[in-house]
């Protein structure tokens, strides 16, 4: 695209409204733009990814919230916590002569009273929080990567970026091993498919492209919530839950906001506002310009391995099970079946089934051994998965958390709770600490709904009035002495450890080499041939004629073991070795059952 | 609504006379500037609903030929604040003294004037058209009405003003302030001809738009357009008295002011007395007293959850509430409103001229319908919140042409739980609940129910949950409780005492709160013994009765009963009769109209059909693998129409074939060389029957319930009652099984057992004798020549009748001859 240079940066509302004076000079009406983009993304996408300045753009975090000037481009990265419907604005209005807009921007300055002619536009208003359960390396982790980033852009932004540096520095865990992980493949890639999906997504506005990993970068630090306001997409792109990273300007409302009830029976108004806590409490405000949907993947440094090699995945998929086998006391089987666990990603839903699910019972674990094995297990995890949270199950816990999220209705907000997770969280729960006691009703409803998660995959919202049921895809592992009863996990298997182990440990490339698999193979896609397929329906057939017991859940859930299994191999078929293998480790778990 | 919209009549009528007389005081008071201006300036240049070319050639037409019209207009223009539109064109635009046009449209206020007389005057019903063309029409009556009840607001029912006119509908849609400034303006003029001193303000109210929108796809677009709207009311505030006229009084002569109107928002306080000789400075008070305040209430409606799409938030919109209709809806209303939708901009600060790029929106309201009230009169759950309206018009026509299908019946059966295998016989006995046969009440008072009942025994793994979980989903009234968690009371009623009040009140258990609708039963068998005994009159007579701290009352419970239960030890065990598999009552079980046995056999073929489904859902496109099904929704219509409209009735062969079917169901026991009887149906059946059989027939829309529906009905009987009824020595249908638990072939067998151990007593028992091992007695009998094999168990019971009979004494294994 061809303009005049446009300190996107720093002005980005300047950009914007040149653009915009530029396309009502050339003959449009304002008219034409309700709803529409007139250019200006076009420059955005020019200079954040064509330019790749993407890393210039300050995160917004608690540190940079401190120094990052209202009106500037900002990022965030958090997950849509909830929604707060529509806003109208004026959108653009006639001033004097000329047409203005106010779009990207809380312009409240101009008396608009002024001008007869103003076009009413509207925009969404999201509730945006910080990923719950992030862990800290998936924020360190982006931290660095976008060091080495802005390390390859030419010298004249050098200034700029070294700013940049000093705010990220103290985030990074292992600066040492960036520089050897950017790769010149992935820039490449950037700029072959970055632009082309980017472009469809700003644009034709479609669902998340597959934009490339490094195009954005996540934010650093404890960020705060954050209140996005997105212009022009459809309902169907932006969902509760997802996580996204957004790219818009930052402002902050200042004037003060009466939040007293009395204000409640204001003669002028009449209404309450709802944002008026969002804005006692200065909550910052980003209007967002471009935005993309994340997965597990963008929480990791730009992959070491840009070629899934089969040589690359069957050793880190060793070293990984190593490194589990060891974790559980040495019990190779239970290793296994926790790397499937871990591996597992709900790919389809039928009605009340939620495939793909591999919830794991580990049990045999009683509350002395759990103290060796259950820290280091969650301390591993933690360093595994970008997001990863604990439950400890008690009676206490279960009568007073609030695990649902529920709709406070005089705030006009969804309360989070401990469920609202986004999708591909890892969620622990630890029974063994649970004894016998009595249940409140507040009880019995978490309990309910920690069943339904694992059974359905699926979290009841609280609107008072009446329920909404969310999918969830969470994986769920739950430690206990003996099976379950509460949450009747997928697969139940009795731990046997035979030697503890100090924990060892583990090198940063080893760790990053892990995370990497587990986030890129979990996302493969899998089919099945003709041949094998008729082999697993014998072998199906086989087991429940031997076996009345075995219904269409275990059926499932072997299926779901075969799938993961071959994945884990990085394969995307099923092949009867994966699938003898699958048998085996079921016989060895069913010997330790009985 | 529509007290603000008095400004605008004084605008645009200077022909009423009355004009003055009652524009005053209910004038216009609306807290921020722009959000009352009906008149004029409402016409919001702002938002551009008017096309502007339309305008600007207006303009210079209109400000040739000004009239008198200015005047009334300029006062209650608001000066545009926010919506800047210059005072002088809002006053200009509406006049050309013949054809005055409402500001930035092509309507002309004549026009739309005598089309809504001619409305109010002729428009009639489509029934009572022709008949009566002398009679007043609907809406003259409905003003006599009015007049007679001293009412203040008139229903329209906009079909009606569509039928009659389109063209008005369409302007009144579009430009709502306007057109209903000039309705009530007409309307005032008809009350004063009618009732010269009829002294209130009588308006209207607009509803039933021909369509409705919802929440989510309000826009930009819709601003200063009538909107009809469904939602669920979660916010009152508390009425706010808001001001209308204000008097005051000078603090130092006692003079009071004329009554002051509020004026876009406010009220100008006089600095100085008025009276002439007074003239003090700042001495003038509000009198509250004399002022005069109307009701205004804020409401939050959410979105019902039927309207928000996956993945999203419910969204919510503030309306405004004025006079009557202030507490129309409460917290947990579902509401159908229809309403003006308003944007309104947000000053900087109460005195700053400035305003914020934001807008207010919120709905102005002119009617609200409370629709959770509607289905209590319609008085069937199954009928489905959403758009009944909408249904009975244009989906009607879709499920006519489905139920012409020739294979409804099987579509249907398909369409039920699709990922469910199998199992297409109890799919089809579920169906029939759903659509249910016809509730009969005699004169006499005797009622029968309509209900079917059904329970579902079976191993566990084969899906009955789900089954259970599918039908709870459709059925919007349904109740799901699982047995092991429901007690007596939770099922039925109970009495509590008010924490407040400390009255006892009735809290309404699960089956009192499913009336009309299923409730869903699961592990039925892990219920209390207690708790199940409540429901014996539940599932016959339908109600519920408690006689409980000073409360007895009997309460409707019209609800099916779909239960479903694990056999006894968890795994039927087919060599005790179902009774002893179920473990139930048999006073409860012969209540239930289909009982099926699911049983877990070991067949290779369901296997794997079972192993192919579950593979293909973990690998295929679960979106490819269903076809040729209905959807849930489409399917809940079907339902709902279906049990609003077809009440079919037996013809004649039918009935012929019901009672041939019955006979030979009795006579069926009675096979030729066997003595015994068999009970083979029950009255209790051929209830059951007829329910199924018109259920079968309101399936497909039939008004007459045929041969076939009939002989489907003992099939599908058939179908269950084998499987649960089966005498697993005879293999007949045994009916005596199901109520007595004990099957007729059973008796004689037992019986046998008790003569020939009799028999074995007296030869190997001395009198006072040494005593015996059971397990002697066993081999013995064993030898003797014993077709049936004997077991222990059997053997004990034998020993135990002779007990009673005084033959024998027990101790522990020895048996002992008397």
């Amino acid at each position: 695209m061809v303009g005049p240079m446009y300190d996107c940066l720093a002005n980005p509302l300047g950009a914007i409204r040149l653009t915009f004076e530029k396309a009502v000079g050339s003959g449009c009406e304002p008219s034409a733009f309700d709803g529409k983009d007139w250019g200006a993304l076009d420059v955005f996408r020019e200079f954040l990814v064509d330019q790749g300045n993407l890393s210039q753009v300050p995160v917004l975090n608690s540190e940079t919230l401190k120094w990052v000037q209202p009106n500037t481009l900002v990022r965030f990265r958090g997950m849509v916590q909830d929604m707060l419907g529509n806003e109208f604005y004026a959108g653009a209005y006639k001033d004097g002569s000329g047409w203005r807009t106010n779009k990207f921007g809380d312009d409240s300055q101009q008396p608009i009273d002024s001008s007869p002619d103003v076009r009413v536009w509207e925009r969404r208003l999201l509730y945006c929080v910080p990923v719950p359960g992030l862990n800290t390396w998936a924020e360190s982790e982006a931290a660095s990567e976008a060091t080495v980033t802005s390390m390859d852009l030419t010298s004249q932004q050098r200034d700029k970026r070294q700013r940049m540096d000093a705010e990220s520095m103290d985030y990074e865990v292992c600066p040492g091993s960036n520089i050897v992980l950017e790769d010149s493949p992935s820039a490449k890639r950037m700029r072959e498919d970055g632009h082309p999906s980017l472009s469809v997504q700003l644009s034709d506005l479609k669902p998340e492209g597959p934009c490339s990993s490094t195009m954005m970068r996540p934010e650093v630090g404890d960020s705060p919530s954050c209140l996005v306001k997105v212009y022009d997409t459809r309902e169907s792109e932006l969902k509760l839950n997802d996580i996204f990273e957004f790219v818009g300007v930052f402002t902050i409302e200042s004037e003060p906001v009466p939040a007293d009830d009395g204000d409640d029976i204001d003669l002028t108004t009449g209404f309450r506002n709802d944002l008026v806590h969002l804005q006692a409490n200065k909550v910052p405000c980003l209007h967002c310009i471009v935005h993309r949907k994340l997965a597990v993947s963008d929480f990791l440094r730009s992959s070491p391995i840009i070629e899934q090699s089969k040589h690359v995945v069957m050793n880190t998929r060793e070293s990984l099970l190593r490194h589990l086998t060891m974790l559980l006391g040495n019990d190779g089987v239970a290793a296994n079946y926790m790397l499937l666990h871990l591996l597992s990603k709900i790919h389809a839903r039928v009605d009340n089934v939620a495939v793909g699910k591999l919830s794991l019972n580990l049990t045999c674990l009683s509350k002395e051994a759990l103290s060796v094995f259950g820290v280091q297990l969650c301390n591993a995890l933690r360093n595994l998965l970008p997001f990863t949270d604990s439950i400890p199950l008690t009676v206490n816990y279960l009568n007073t958390a609030c695990l649902g999220p529920k709709k406070d209705y005089q705030r006009n907000r969804l309360i989070g709770g401990t469920l609202q997770l986004a999708e591909g969280s890892h969620l622990t729960i630890d029974e063994t600490q649970l004894e016998t006691g009595t249940l409140n009703s507040v009880g019995i409803e978490n309990a309910r709904l920690l069943k339904d998660l694992v059974e359905l995959q699926k979290v009841e919202y609280d609107f008072t009035y009446y329920k909404m049921e969310m999918a969830a895809d969470v994986q769920l592992l739950v430690l206990s002495e003996g099976k379950s009863n509460i949450l009747p996990a997928d697969i139940v298997l009795p731990v046997r450890p035979s030697d503890v182990s100090r924990p060892e440990v583990v090198s940063a490339e080893a760790l990053g080499a892990w995370r990497w698999y587990l986030a890129t193979m979990r996302t493969l896609s899998h089919t099945i041939e003709s041949e094998i397929q008729e082999v697993v329906e014998k072998d199906l057939v086989a087991a429940r004629q031997a076996d009345r017991r075995i219904g269409s859940k275990e059926f499932s859930s072997l299926l779901t073991m075969g799938r993961l299994m071959s994945l884990s191999f990085g394969e995307t078929t099923l092949s009867l070795e994966h699938w003898e293998m699958v048998k085996e480790l079921e016989k060895l778990r069913k010997e330790r059952i009985n | 609504m529509a007290s603000d919209s008095s400004p605008t009549r004084f605008n645009n009528t200077p022909s009423s006379p009355d004009d003055s007389a009652f524009s005053s005081p209910i004038g216009d008071t609306f807290s921020s500037p722009n959000k009352r201006g009906r008149g004029r300036s409402a016409a919001t240049p702002a938002y551009d609903t008017p096309p502007h070319p339309n305008s600007r050639s207006r303009f210079a037409s209109s400000e040739a030929t000004p009239t008198p019209l200015h005047h009334a207009g300029r006062p209650t223009t608001p000066s545009s604040t926010s919506e800047g539109a210059p005072s002088s064109e809002a006053g200009d635009d509406m006049d050309e003294a013949a054809p005055t046009f409402v500001w930035g449209t092509n309507i002309s206020v004549q026009d739309v004037k005598s089309a809504i007389q001619m409305f109010l005057k002729n428009f009639r019903d489509a029934q009572s058209q022709g008949a009566e063309i002398y009679e007043d029409g609907k809406y003259m009556k409905a003003i006599h009405r009015v007049l007679e009840i001293e009412g203040e607001w008139l229903d329209v029912d906009a079909h009606d003003v569509f039928d009659y006119n389109p063209e008005l509908y369409g302007k009144m849609v579009r430009y709502p302030l306007e057109v209903l400034a000039i309705f009530d303006i007409v309307l005032m003029d008809m009350v004063s001809l009618i009732n010269p001193l009829f002294e209130k303000h009588v308006q209207v109210r607009i509803f039933n738009l021909k369509g409705s929108t919802t929440m989510r796809n309000l826009n930009p677009s819709d601003i200063e357009k009538m909107v009809s709207l469904k939602g669920m009311v979660i916010r009152c505030s508390a009425i706010i008295p808001e001001i209308r006229e204000a008097t005051f009084r000078c603090l130092v002569c006692g003079y009071f002011s004329d009554p002051i109107v509020v004026d876009r928002g406010r009220i100008s306080e006089p600095t100085l007395c008025l009276k002439q000789e007074c003239q003090a400075k700042n001495s003038m008070t509000l009198v509250h007293n004399r002022c005069r305040f109307a009701d205004k209430q804020i409401v939050r409606l959410q979105e019902t959850p039927d309207e928000i799409p996956e993945g999203g938030t419910p969204h919510t919109v503030s309306l405004l509430m004025h006079d009557k209709l202030v507490d129309a809806g409460k917290p947990g209303d579902r509401v159908e409103v229809t309403g003006i939708y308003r944007a309104m901009s947000v000053r900087l600060g109460p005195t700053q001229r400035t305003v914020k790029s934001l807008f207010k929106t919120y709905i102005d309201c002119l009617h609200i319908k409370k629709t959770d009230k509607s289905r209590m009169v319609a008085e069937d759950a199954m009928e489905i919140d959403s758009g009944t309206q909408k249904h009975d018009e244009d989906v009607e026509f879709d499920e006519a042409k489905l139920s012409k299908l020739p294979d409804i019946y099987d579509r249907l059966t398909r369409s039920l739980a699709p990922n469910i295998w199998e199992l297409d016989d109890v799919k089809r006995g579920l169906l029939c609940q759903l659509f249910g046969g016809n509730a009969l009440k005699l004169p006499s008072g005797a009622s029968f129910r309509g209900d079917i009942n059904i329970l579902l025994v079976g191993d566990p793994g084969t899906s009955k949950s789900q089954l259970l979980q599918y039908i709870h989903k459709l059925s919007p009234r349904g109740i799901y409780t699982s047995g092991r968690g429901s007690s007596a009371v939770g099922l039925t009623a109970y009495v509590s005492r008010d924490p407040e009040t400390k009255e006892t009140v009735l809290e309404s258990g699960a089956l009192v709160l499913s009336d009309r609708g299923i409730c869903c039963i699961d592990e039925f068998d892990k219920m209390s013994e207690n708790a199940r005994s409540m429901l014996h009159e539940v599932m016959e007579q339908q109600t519920v009765s408690i006689a409980k701290a000073g409360i007895i009352a009997t309460l409707n419970a019209r609800t099916s009963v779909l239960a479903c239960a694990n056999p006894i030890g968890s795994r039927y065990n087919p060599r005790l009769s179902v009774i002893d598999n179920i473990h139930l009552p048999p006073t409860l079980l012969s209540r239930f109209d289909l009982i099926y046995l699911i049983l877990d056999k070991a067949d290779e073929q369901t296997d794997k059909h079972l192993a192919r489904h579950i593979v293909s859902l973990h690998f295929e496109d679960p979106e490819l693998a269903q076809q040729d099904v209905l959807d849930i929704a489409t399917l809940t219509a079907y339902l709902s129409y279906a049990r609003n409209h077809i009440n079919p009735q037996l013809s004649d062969e039918a009935a012929e074939e019901l009672t041939r079917g019955y006979v030979e169901m009795r006579r069926r026991g009675n096979f030729p060389g066997s003595s015994k009887k068999v009970i083979t149906a029950t009255p209790r059946q051929i209830e059951s029957l007829i329910r199924i059989s018109e259920a079968l027939a309101r399936i497909r829309f039939s008004e007459i319930v045929e041969k076939h529906d009939v002989t489907e009905a003992f099939r599908l009987l058939e179908v269950a009652m084998q499987q649960s009824a089966t005498d697993h020595t005879t293999g007949t249908i045994d009916m005596d099984l199901i109520t007595t638990g004990v099957s007729a072939s059973e008796r004689m067998r037992r019986e046998n057992l008790v003569i020939s151990t009799r028999n074995i007593i007296m030869e190997k028992l001395q009198l006072g004798g040494p005593s015996m091992r059971l397990l002697e007695i066993l081999e013995e009998l064993k030898k003797q020549s014993f077709a049936v094999e004997v077991h222990l168990h059997d053997l004990r019971n034998a020993v135990a009748t002779l007990e009673t009979e005084g033959v024998v004494v027990v101790h522990g294994d020895s048996v002992k001859r008397l």
